[in-house]
């Protein structure tokens, strides 16, 4: 058990008292109140627990707390004030969501993919997506909301 | 829901279920039970609140259905606010979401309702200005007069209206001047859906509850001889570690629940469980030995389901019979929030967090489980992070309050992925035989389609005869003289429930593969096959020369493409599908599926589209997998070993509607029925290969 610090969605946060070994999923869920990163697998096969860490899409069931100290942590509460991020909005626009259960990883990765990569290639968006499991099958939506957010 | 009680201050407009299986409109607003048994309220500051009373696991009943009340009632469906309305029955009528009924079976309540409050409106504002209801007519939350600028916002007219007797039988609009109805309406839930917001069962948190992990045999009915209480109980933050149990089809299941602080530490707690199992010899039981048996039994008789003609003198006298046996293996649900429930119960009372299809089953299932009045039941019930089906069963929450009944606190039970995938109950696996013959003209004379399946409504118990149940999905439309249906009943103590589109998700893949091997052996086009034995059936025919011209079924197809096409009906909508394939390398995969449905009206068409959609994406992962069983317990544990259909893996998908007035068909299953079928068609086409057996082995898609 430990102290950990550090940054969740642009504001200092701090953990007393923690399991080091415990992944972030549950450090936001249950510790911090941030319950839009979902549990899918804990085993970082389905992507439903996409959170930036330093900007990189991670898989939070099993990023370990003892990690975490010191960098800097986006959540899909932390991507825009009103849910007004492009990916955010290019959601709304193209009626992705069915259940929803996924969406916040899918939105975590695709916002992730495209600030690193603005122009990315076919290749890379499926590189990238394919991390992140939908089974209402929202890919084909997925797929028509990212081809018109991809600079050309 | 905490609604205002003071009398004349909104409108009230609900209907109540009559002992007869009716319902009649009324006028709630100066009922004692109207915060409870409503549809339709509209404050006098003209604000306009519509109650969807079944559950939301992304079909978009959460919208569909108000809209259908928005239409009648002439108010903007994006300016009304949407609430969920609590469980209750005896108020609401069924709740439950399965079969894609809920739009099917309410759509002329709904409208009755809408219409009822739109005519009392009217005849309030008719009083006030002191002229015929005839005269006015409502618009846009208002009643206007004709030929005149006259108006009143429906808020103006609540004190007067929430006075005024609902008309029994109010005239509904003719669906040509609809404009909610038919029209592709944003959903007010998806906004929830992007930013976090919405909250599913996993999301719900109460006062001073505990969380638990539970240990359940993998061998379905272990019974635990002993567990290592003491040492789990030293794991920190675990605070109880004791026996809890659930019911599926009536056998008793056993667990083993760790208690603690966090769910870390309930996880933390199970690692560190031992438990001894009596499998009573269950861990005998694989997949190998179940299929074994049900090929068997394809020479059984079984018990005739269906019958037109005579199809066994046919199959005694010719010669010239097709025969071919197809086999389905068990899946799993899988919606991607695993199963959980929050119960506390208290003296005489106990509430329920969680997500379900069914809310009325879980308030039945407390009450009489913990022997608690029905109405000291409270049903708190969320989105679902997808149901399939395994949400329509309450064994979870059975198991929870059977916890927290014992640890006198509220719980929080969340199962892991592999207690998901392991415990069931599953979609059932199959063996269907067909045998059918062909007469002079290449024209099916003679068919025959025995089902050897579990049945979900006959899981337990000595009845051995095989019920209609079996049949869903096979095609009964086709113009076939002789045509049988068989069922040989099998038993399991592996339980099966409902999976999306049921039997509909099994038969269709043996049925329209077996027509396109008779097609094949008439040397005729497939898809002209069909249409031949669907010239009485207009709407079969109109999908399937629909689907044939936005799909280009008759192209000629460029070199390492073919096309395959399958159809069915699923709770009344009609679909025929084309899947085109491609040969990539050594690899084939389908690239493009076109379904052209007709469901009758849509409410939301582009609701509709997104179903199809993802019951195409769902049928397709039931193709690539499946489970297995191995000394009694299921393989496939997690993602890693059972792997859903990914992004890169999906093909482009193109929905075509039927444009209809004719009441709404179910649009949540359809297109599944068909995507199997509809591919190994293709594959056929393009290598001349038949696939019989699902999963699709790698090898059936090397090409060459």
């Amino acid at each position: 058990m430990a102290s950990v610090t550090f940054d969740l969605n642009g504001k200092s946060v701090q953990l007393d008292n923690v399991d080091l070994e415990m992944p972030l999923l549950w450090a936001l869920r249950e510790d911090l109140g941030l319950t839009g990163t979902k549990f899918g697998c804990g085993i970082a096969q389905c992507g439903v627990c996409t959170v930036h860490v330093e900007g990189n899409p991670v898989r939070s069931c099993v990023y370990p707390i003892s990690a975490i100290a010191g960098k800097k942590v986006t959540t899909i509460e932390g991507l825009s004030e009103n849910n007004d991020h492009p990916v955010q909005k290019a959601w709304i626009e193209g009626q992705v969501p069915q259940c929803g259960y996924c969406q916040s990883g899918q939105i975590m990765t695709t916002a992730a993919l495209l600030k690193n990569k603005p122009n990315a290639s076919d290749k890379e968006i499926e590189n990238a997506m394919r991390s992140v499991y939908c089974r209402c099958g929202t890919y084909p939506r997925i797929k028509k909301a990212i081809a018109k957010l991809v600079k050309k | 829901m905490q609604l205002s009680a003071v009398s004349g201050s909104f409108l009230a407009i609900g209907c109540i279920p009559t002992s007869d299986g009716k319902e009649v409109v009324r006028n709630l607003s100066n009922n004692s039970d109207y915060t409870l048994n409503q549809f339709i309220k509209i404050g006098t500051d003209g604000l306009v609140t519509l109650f969807t009373h079944r559950p939301e696991m992304g079909q978009g009943t959460f919208q569909s259905m108000p809209m259908i009340l928005a239409e009648e009632l002439e108010v903007d469906i994006d300016k009304v606010k949407i609430e969920q309305s609590p469980a209750n029955r005896e108020l609401f009528g069924s709740q439950m979401v399965v079969g894609s009924r809920s739009v099917q079976s309410e759509y002329h309540t709904l409208r009755k309702m809408g219409a009822a409050a739109r005519e009392i409106l009217i005849v309030a504002a008719a009083k006030q200005w002191n002229i015929s209801k005839k005269e006015c007519f409502a618009e846009n939350t208002m009643v206007k007069q004709y030929n005149s600028d006259k108006k009143i916002g429906y808020g103006a007219l609540v004190k007067a209206a929430s006075k005024l007797t609902a008309p029994e039988n109010p005239t509904l609009k003719n669906p040509q001047d609809f404009k909610v109805i038919g029209k592709p309406i944003y959903r007010q839930d998806i906004p929830l859906k992007t930013n976090g917001e919405a909250i599913f069962g996993l999301d719900m948190k109460v006062e001073g509850m505990f969380h638990a992990s539970v240990e359940r045999s993998p061998v379905f009915l272990g019974k635990i001889i002993s567990f290592n209480k003491e040492e789990v109980l030293k794991v920190p933050g675990v605070k109880y570690v004791i026996k809890a149990k659930r019911h599926v089809w009536g056998n008793e299941r056993e667990g083993i629940a760790v208690v603690a602080d966090t769910y870390w530490a309930a996880l933390k707690g199970r690692k560190a469980l031992k438990v001894e199992w009596d499998n009573k010899g269950l861990d005998e039981v694989n997949s190998e030995g179940i299929f074994e048996k049900y090929r068997t039994n394809v020479t059984k008789a079984g018990d005739v389901l269906y019958q037109v003609g005579k199809v066994d003198e046919l199959l005694e006298e010719s010669e010239n019979i097709l025969e071919a046996v197809y086999e389905v293996p068990y899946q799993s649900h899988v919606p991607l929030e695993p199963m959980n429930a929050i119960v506390h119960v208290e003296e005489n009372r106990v509430t329920y967090w969680g997500a379900t299809q069914n809310p009325n089953g879980v308030r039945d299932q407390l009450s009489r489980q913990l022997d608690i009045a029905s109405e000291n039941v409270e049903v708190n019930y969320t989105f679902m992070g997808g149901g399939f089906g395994r949400r329509s069963m309450t064994d979870m929450v059975e198991e929870a309050a059977d916890i927290a009944k014992k640890i006198k606190a509220p719980v929080k039970v969340v199962w892991t992925r592999e207690d998901d995938q392991t415990q069931g109950p599953f979609r059932a696996c199959q063996v269907n035989a067909l045998r059918g013959v062909l007469g002079d003209e290449g024209d099916v004379t003679a068919l025959e389609h025995k089902v050897i399946a579990q049945q979900i409504t006959n899981q337990t118990g000595k009845n051995m005869k095989a019920g209609r149940q079996l049949m869903g999905g096979v095609n009964t439309d086709y113009k076939i003289p002789n045509f049988a249906i068989k069922g040989v009943l099998q038993k399991s103590h592996i339980p099966i429930t409902y999976w999306r589109a049921v039997y509909h998700s099994t038969n269709p893949f043996a049925h329209e593969s077996f027509i396109d091997e008779l097609a094949y052996k008439a040397g005729k086009d497939p898809l002209e096959f069909r249409l031949g034995m669907m010239q009485h059936h207009s709407k079969f025919t109109t999908v399937l020369n629909l689907v044939a011209e936005k799909a280009r079924w008759y192209d000629k197809p460029t070199t390492g493409t073919a096309k395959g096409v399958a159809l069915a009906e699923r709770s009344g909508g009609y679909f025929a599908m084309i899947c085109e394939v491609k040969q990539e390398g050594d690899k084939i995969k389908p690239v493009k599926i076109t379904t052209a449905i007709d469901l009758g009206i849509c409410i939301n068409p582009d609701t509709v589209k997104a179903q199809t959609e993802g019951a195409v994406v769902m049928g397709l992962t039931a193709m690539y997998n499946g489970l297995t069983i191995k000394k009694g317990a299921v393989v496939e544990q997690n993602f890693d070993t059972y792997p859903l259909l990914r992004y890169d893996e999906c093909p482009e998908i193109e929905t075509f509607i039927v444009k209809s007035t004719d009441d709404p068909a179910g649009a949540g299953e359809t297109g599944l029925p068909t995507v199997a079928p509809a591919f190994t068609n293709a594959v056929f086409a393009l290598t001349g290969k038949r696939i019989r057996k699902l999963p699709i082995s790698k090898n059936d898609l090397v090409a060459g």
